[in-house]
Parts: C-alpha cells; sequence; structure tokens
C-alpha cells in the first residue's frame, strides 16, 4: 500500500470506509444538496463550495449492494472536486503498513475504486481511491 | 504571497506582454522609425527588467536580462538589422526570461544560465555586431552642424546618424525658439510633429538670436522628408529648416565598403524607405493597476444593488399598470446604466486569449526549427476574452503542453510519411466558452500516448497491481502523475518527468479540470476546462417541472401566454412563422407535462450551421420575470445537457440554459417524436 498518511474513518451507505486526508481540502457539516436539472449517473446534486459548484457522489450508483439511505452528517470534499456525503465520521487513523494490516480488494464491489482493503477492527474496510472514483464517474457520464 | 511582490510579478507580466507584441511587430513591414522606437521600448524593458531582478535579488535572471539587454542596444545602434531569424532569437530568448520569471513566481531556484539554449545564437549574433579593432564608422562628422554642437552628441545619437545615412536615410535638422512661459510644451508638440515623420536623433540646445528672448533647440531627425503640415507654428518660431547630412554626402569608398560587406544575415541595405505614414503613433498604453479587492468589493456592492433594482422592478411591474410608464421607465435606464458599469467592471479583468497564444507562436516556430518537426499550428478562438489572472497562470502549463505535444507526440517526418501522415505534423490549439467555463483543446495527430508503456511505468512505479485491469482513462491520468515519465532519457525539451503533474497541479489550483485522451498513431487531446470566476447574464425567468431557470435573453425572440394547452409536437403560428412546439421538461429528460402547457418561449439561435436561424417554441409552465444575474459555471461531472450553469437566488438555484444545447435536445425529441408517430 502506498503510505496514505492520516485516514478518516467514515461511513456511507451503511458501510465503514477509509479516506485518505491527502485527498480531502475539508470536511463540512453537511448542507442541503441542489438537485440538478436532469438526471446524470453517479451525481446527487450540487452544493455551493466556495462560491463554485460541486458535484455530489450518489453513493447509490456504485455497484453492490446499497443499503437505504441515512441522514447526511457531514461532506468531505474532494481535491479533485467532488464532494462525499458522509453518513457518520468515527475518527482519524494514522496509515501506513506498521499501523494496519492491509489486503487486496478481492472481490469487494468498490475494488474499482480502492486503494486496498485495510483491517482495522472486524471486517477489512475499503481505503478509497479518488482519482479511481473520479475517472469511473467520469467513465459512467462517457457512456451514458 | 506578498502583495509588494504580487505587484512586482504584474509589473513583469504587463513587461513580457509588451515585449511579445514589439517583437511580433518587428516581423511586420514598418517604416524604419517605427522599428527603431520598437527596439528602444525593447531595449528599456529588458533594462527595466535586468533591474528589477538584481534588486529583487536573482542575479541570474539579470545577467540573463542585461545579456538580452546588450542585444537590443545592438540593435538600436544599427549594428545588428532586424530580420525575422534575427526576431526569432530575440523571441526564444524572450521567451526563456519569461519561463524563467514563471519560475521565480513559484518560488522556484534559478537556474545558473537561463539562457542556456540560446548560448550558441546569442553568441553568433554579438560577434556579427563587434566591429574589428578601428573600424567603427561614425559619419556624425558629416552633419552641416557648428563643432559644439556636435560634441554633444552621445555616442549613441552617432550610431543613429551612421546608421540612418548607411541606410540612405537624410538627416534633417529644425531649429526652432520657443518662449520661456511655454516652451516645454511647445517642444513636446513639436517633437510629436517631427516623430510622425521619422526617428528624431536628438534634441541640441541651439543658439538664441540677438533679437528673441527664449530657449532655442535644433531638432536632428532621420527620415525622407521634413514637413510642418500638421504642426501648429507660432509666429516666429522656426528659425531655420534644412538637410543636415544626405546619404549622398557619404564618401564613395565609404558607401562601396558598405555595400560589399552586409552583415551577415541580414537584408541589403539602402532600400528605398516606404513614405511615412501619417498615422502611426509610438502610443504607450496608460496601465492602471489596482488591488483586485477593491474591484471584487465594488463588485460585490454592485451585485447587491443590481439586486435591489431586480426586486424594485417587479414591484413596480406588480403595482402598476399602463398608464405609469415614467417609473418603468426611469427604471429601465436605471438597469441599463448599472448593466453598463457591471460590463465595464468585468471588463477590466479581461484580456485576449490571443495574449496567451502570442506565447505559444515563437516556441512552436522555435521547437520546429531545432527538432527538425515541420509543423502546421492552428490556433483558433483568440478572440475570447479570459481573466487577466487565468492568462497569467496558463503561461506555463501550455508551455508544457505545447513542448510534450511537439517532442513526444509529433513523429519526426520521415515516420509520418512511412506511416502515409503528411510529412509536417498538426497541433490544433482551440479556445472556446460554455457559459462561465472556457475550454482549451491542445490536440495533435502524433503518435498519441503509448498507454502499453504507460502500463508498464505504472506498475514498476507502485502506481499500478499486478493482474488489475486498468481503464484508459486511468492510464492517460497516470500521465499527470508527479515524477511519471515513459521517456528513459530526459531531452532538453521535455521527458524529465517534471511538467504534466505540475499542469494537473495548476488547473487544479484554478478550479478546473484536466483530460488526456489519445487514439494510438492517430494523435491525442489535452482539454482543459477553467472556470471564470464571473460572467453577468440577462436571463428570462421561467418555472419548469417544479425548477426555475433563467433563458439567455440575447436567444428569446418572444414569450407568449394563450388559453390553448400545448403539447410536444403541436406546430404553433406565431411572428408570421409556423414553429415546432416542444416541452422544455421533455428537453431536460423529465416527460411530458400530463396537462400540456399554455406558456412558451420562441428560442432562437442565429447563424446555425447553414447560416439561418433556428427557432423553436419552448413550452414552460410560467414566465415570471427577467434578471441580470451572475452566472456560475458547472463542473465537468455535474453537466447536464442544456444547461449552461446557475445562479444562486432568494428561491434557490436558478438553472440557465444553454440555448443551443436545448435547441439540439428540443429537435431530437421531435425527431423522436416524428419517427414513433
Amino acid at each position: 500500500m502506498p503510505d496514505q498518511g492520516i485516514l478518516l474513518l467514515a461511513r456511507a451507505v451503511s458501510r465503514d470506509l477509509l479516506l485518505a486526508a491527502s485527498d480531502l481540502v475539508e470536511v463540512l457539516p453537511a448542507g442541503p444538496i441542489a438537485p440538478l436539472p436532469g438526471p446524470l449517473p453517479g451525481i446527487a446534486g450540487v452544493i455551493l463550495h466556495q462560491g463554485e459548484f460541486l458535484p455530489v457522489l450518489d453513493w447509490a450508483a456504485l455497484p453492490g449492494e446499497t443499503a437505504p439511505a441515512r441522514p447526511t452528517v457531514a461532506m468531505a470534499i474532494l481535491k479533485r472536486r467532488l464532494a462525499l456525503p458522509l453518513e457518520f465520521l468515527s475518527g482519524a487513523l494514522e496509515g501506513g503498513r506498521e499501523n494496519l494490516k492491509v489486503e487486496p480488494p478481492g472481490a469487494d464491489p468498490w475494488a474499482p475504486f480502492m486503494v486496498c482493503a485495510c483491517v482495522v477492527e472486524g471486517p477489512p474496510l475499503p481505503l478509497l481511491d479518488s482519482d479511481k472514483l473520479i475517472d469511473w464517474l467520469h467513465q459512467r457520464r462517457a457512456g451514458r | 504571497m506578498d502583495q509588494p511582490f504580487e505587484d512586482v510579478w504584474a509589473e513583469w507580466e504587463d513587461l513580457f506582454g509588451q515585449a511579445r507584441q514589439t517583437l511580433a511587430s518587428l516581423k511586420e513591414s514598418q517604416p524604419a522609425h517605427v522599428v527603431q522606437a520598437g527596439v528602444n521600448a525593447l531595449f528599456r524593458t529588458t533594462h527595466t527588467l535586468k533591474g528589477m531582478a538584481g534588486m529583487l535579488g536573482f542575479p541570474s535572471f539579470s545577467r540573463a536580462a542585461h545579456r538580452m539587454e546588450d542585444i537590443f542596444d545592438l540593435m538600436r545602434k544599427g549594428r545588428l538589422r532586424s530580420t525575422d531569424s534575427l526576431v526569432e532569437t530575440l523571441e526564444a530568448g524572450m521567451q526563456a526570461l519569461e519561463s524563467g520569471f514563471d519560475g521565480l513566481k513559484r518560488g522556484r531556484p534559478e537556474p545558473e544560465d537561463y539562457l542556456q539554449g540560446l548560448r550558441r545564437e546569442l553568441g553568433e549574433l554579438e560577434a556579427l555586431a563587434r566591429p574589428a579593432a578601428g573600424e567603427s564608422q561614425d559619419l556624425s562628422a558629416l552633419l552641416d552642424l557648428p563643432a559644439e554642437p556636435l560634441k554633444a552628441l552621445s555616442d549613441y545619437e552617432r550610431t543613429r546618424v551612421t546608421s540612418a545615412l548607411m541606410d540612405g536615410v537624410p538627416i534633417h535638422g529644425l531649429a526652432i525658439c520657443l518662449d520661456f512661459a511655454t516652451f516645454d510644451d511647445r517642444l513636446r508638440r513639436f517633437s510629436e510633429g517631427l516623430a510622425r515623420q521619422g526617428e528624431i536623433i536628438s534634441t541640441l540646445p541651439w543658439e538664441v538670436p540677438e533679437e528673441r528672448e527664449g530657449l532655442a533647440f535644433m531638432i536632428l531627425l532621420a527620415g525622407p522628408s521634413l514637413a510642418l503640415d500638421g504642426i501648429s507654428v507660432e509666429p516666429g518660431e522656426i528659425l531655420e529648416s534644412r538637410v543636415l547630412a544626405a546619404p549622398e554626402w557619404v564618401p564613395k569608398s565609404l558607401r562601396a565598403e558598405i555595400l560589399a560587406e552586409p552583415e551577415p544575415g541580414t537584408a541589403p541595405a539602402a532600400e528605398p524607405q516606404p513614405e511615412p505614414s501619417p498615422a502611426v503613433p509610438v502610443q504607450e498604453t496608460e496601465i492602471l493597476r489596482l488591488p483586485a479587492q477593491r474591484v471584487e468589493a465594488l463588485e460585490a456592492r454592485l451585485m447587491s444593488v443590481a439586486q435591489m433594482r431586480d426586486a424594485v422592478s417587479g414591484l413596480l411591474r406588480k403595482a402598476t399598470q399602463a398608464q405609469a410608464e415614467d417609473p418603468l421607465g426611469i427604471l429601465g435606464r436605471m438597469e441599463e446604466g448599472l448593466l453598463d458599469v457591471q460590463k465595464a467592471l468585468l471588463q477590466m479583468r479581461m484580456v485576449k486569449v490571443d495574449t496567451l497564444f502570442s506565447r505559444l507562436e515563437p516556441m512552436v516556430r522555435t521547437l520546429s526549427r531545432d527538432m527538425g518537426k515541420p509543423v502546421r499550428l492552428t490556433l483558433q478562438g483568440g478572440d475570447l476574452e479570459i481573466e487577466r489572472g487565468i492568462v497569467g497562470r496558463l503561461g506555463e502549463p501550455f508551455l508544457h503542453l505545447v513542448r510534450n505535444a511537439m517532442d513526444h507526440g509529433l513523429e519526426p517526418p520521415e515516420e509520418r510519411r512511412a506511416m502515409g501522415k503528411s510529412e509536417a505534423g498538426t497541433l490544433r490549439i482551440t479556445a472556446s466558452r460554455r457559459g462561465r467555463i472556457i475550454r482549451f483543446d491542445i490536440r495533435d495527430d502524433g503518435r498519441g500516448f503509448d498507454l502499453a508503456r504507460i502500463e508498464e511505468k505504472g506498475l514498476a512505479m507502485g502506481l499500478l497491481q499486478p493482474g488489475i485491469s486498468v481503464s484508459q482513462e486511468r492510464l492517460h491520468r497516470l500521465a499527470l502523475e508527479p515524477g511519471f515519465s515513459t521517456l528513459d532519457r530526459a531531452s532538453h525539451i521535455s521527458g524529465r518527468g517534471v511538467g504534466m503533474d505540475v499542469v494537473r497541479e495548476e488547473i487544479e489550483a484554478m478550479g478546473g479540470e484536466i483530460l488526456l485522451s489519445s487514439e494510438w498513431k492517430r494523435g491525442s487531446l489535452v482539454r482543459l476546462s477553467l472556470p471564470l470566476s464571473r460572467v453577468v447574464v440577462g436571463c428570462l425567468k421561467v418555472r419548469s417541472g417544479g425548477q426555475t431557470f433563467g433563458i439567455p435573453l440575447a436567444n428569446v425572440l418572444r414569450v407568449q401566454v394563450g388559453h390553448d394547452l400545448h403539447r410536444g409536437g403541436d406546430r404553433i403560428r406565431v411572428l408570421g412563422m409556423e414553429l415546432p412546439f416542444e416541452s422544455l421538461q421533455v428537453c431536460l429528460g423529465q416527460g411530458d407535462p400530463p396537462e400540456g402547457q399554455r406558456a412558451f418561449v420562441v428560442l432562437s439561435q442565429p447563424g446555425g450551421s447553414a447560416g439561418a436561424s433556428l427557432e423553436i417554441a419552448l413550452g414552460v409552465d410560467e414566465v415570471y420575470g427577467r434578471a441580470e444575474i451572475l452566472l456560475r459555471s458547472l463542473p465537468e461531472l455535474a453537466q447536464v445537457p442544456g444547461i449552461m450553469g446557475g445562479s444562486l437566488q432568494e428561491e434557490g438555484i436558478l438553472w440557465v440554459l444553454d440555448p443551443e444545447a436545448v435547441l439540439g435536445l428540443a429537435m431530437d425529441s421531435l425527431m423522436r417524436r416524428v419517427a414513433h408517430a
């Protein structure tokens, strides 16, 4: 696993996950998401961030079984201009091989946009790869 | 960054911009005195850059600027003549300084020699211009002037006299006597009038006649003739006007020597001078420098006033009837005035994309020559206006992208021939605007990205995992990773593994996006999408499907609300035309309104592909006003077909339609209706 530095432990669509702090601009309290005037794959709507519209990820569009949506408490803003709505924030971990047991993504449905799976406690958690996630969204858009 | 430094950088940017323009103008056919004024301006620019760099603690930059200053000095002294190849070398030199300046702005360490790549060319120029021992010519002794004023001529003025006579241009003298009270203003007027006719070489003090009081001057002008038409002359001001030296006075032996030994690489001298154009003013643009925050504060205030105006406008329109035209008239004029101010304010930040393109042309030419790769460069969209700050920040990314396209993308001519391609590669750079997004496409018809090699390198660098298939998009994006280069050895052009990540970093820092795509052996495309910070658009406000939309007024021909209900596919007679009706809801993929719609907007897109305009009746639920809005663009991932951007309003987000796209969507929908009928 490349050294990811500090990792943020969060939850979305009832699934615990890890985000590399180096991928983030900031984490904000959740606000209203404005729906777009037309359907877009993988995008739930937009928020205004620093005077600009920012697309918000629709977790339900990701492959795999999706739990019913729960209220969003925070919005993680990725450097690559995407907001991730989060249901819960558990805390931060120090990344690196010495602190975490790392496994390949395996058959995880989120494997196409994971760096790897990390064992913190219990089942392995997906560490999201923001580049792959955004590339995947671009692909969905292009293949629409 | 410190404010004082920002000011300095802005001033340097201006200096480089002016130098680019002046260098470009040197390649055009112009009267000698205009060329001379341009060379003088370049000399001053490099002199200023040298001084500022020294003061700020950039000794290498200062040395490099000094070297360029010396070359311009040799030009202005007539030791080097302005030719296309000389100007290209000078452009490359200024470009090297400008690239170095971009590095300094980013806090990078100074290179030892900014002009390293041009050492040979500059050395040759300096050697050419250096006179052999004892061979320095001075023809100023030919001037028909007394000894004292002759002594007062500086070395530079002597070289200019010599150069003019060698070029077959006579030197005229105009002696004038001016009153003490007004001499400075009058002298300036005389100088301005004469500068239109040639090069003013010197203004010497002159003897005041016994019967007069005041100050006298002798103005030396190099030009085909001296005329006083157009200069207002007070009685008694002119003392004399005569030819001080003519080219035929130059000794024959010397003329023969001059003609026999033209400076290598220069055009032959003594070509007939073009008639001086009466309208060749050498103008300097006054640049007003303001802290951006002041302009922003003014813009914000203006926007809030504009919002109040919209509110008042709405109230007035509701409260007044047809007879109360005066308040509405006043309001209308107020609206026009406010909008003009808003536009003027936005205009203050804007410059043409051409200012960016002008940096690329000489670089492509130089690279093409150095690499032996002929290239056809096409630049489109140079008339578009973008914010000055964006142009400043795009300079370095563009230099990297163009270098990469030339070095990695375009194949050598023999390889292209073997592939059945034209020998000259194509590099097309296009700027276009969609709402608040300005898009730059950099396309080449070269070999494209070697995705297999990128994958191999990505695996070696640990950026990819073995056994996991990777999309083409992902592989293209790997080229933007820090330190990523598929070249094993760096060339002096590119392939150092730095650059593409800097491009990505810079574009993303501006809130923009970069997308790469390519087709193996067919070519590649780099697309930069950048948001402009502000655009004001006049919109008609409508409601459709529970959301609010703005339709740019420039595309609205008519608004109509009737009793009849219309449905998609209907034909409506309006404005003497029969127009197809389609609902906005359908265009945006939200389905047909079940009961039809009574209101519609005639949407027009002038000058379609066939040059004719396209019109359609676009059905909406309600038309409820108009407004000038500050448009925010949607990022690439959130771009909805038919939507240009949005604006935050009291009632929520007002989505602004992209009229051209909506017309396209409407036509598609109508075609589908016909097909399913």
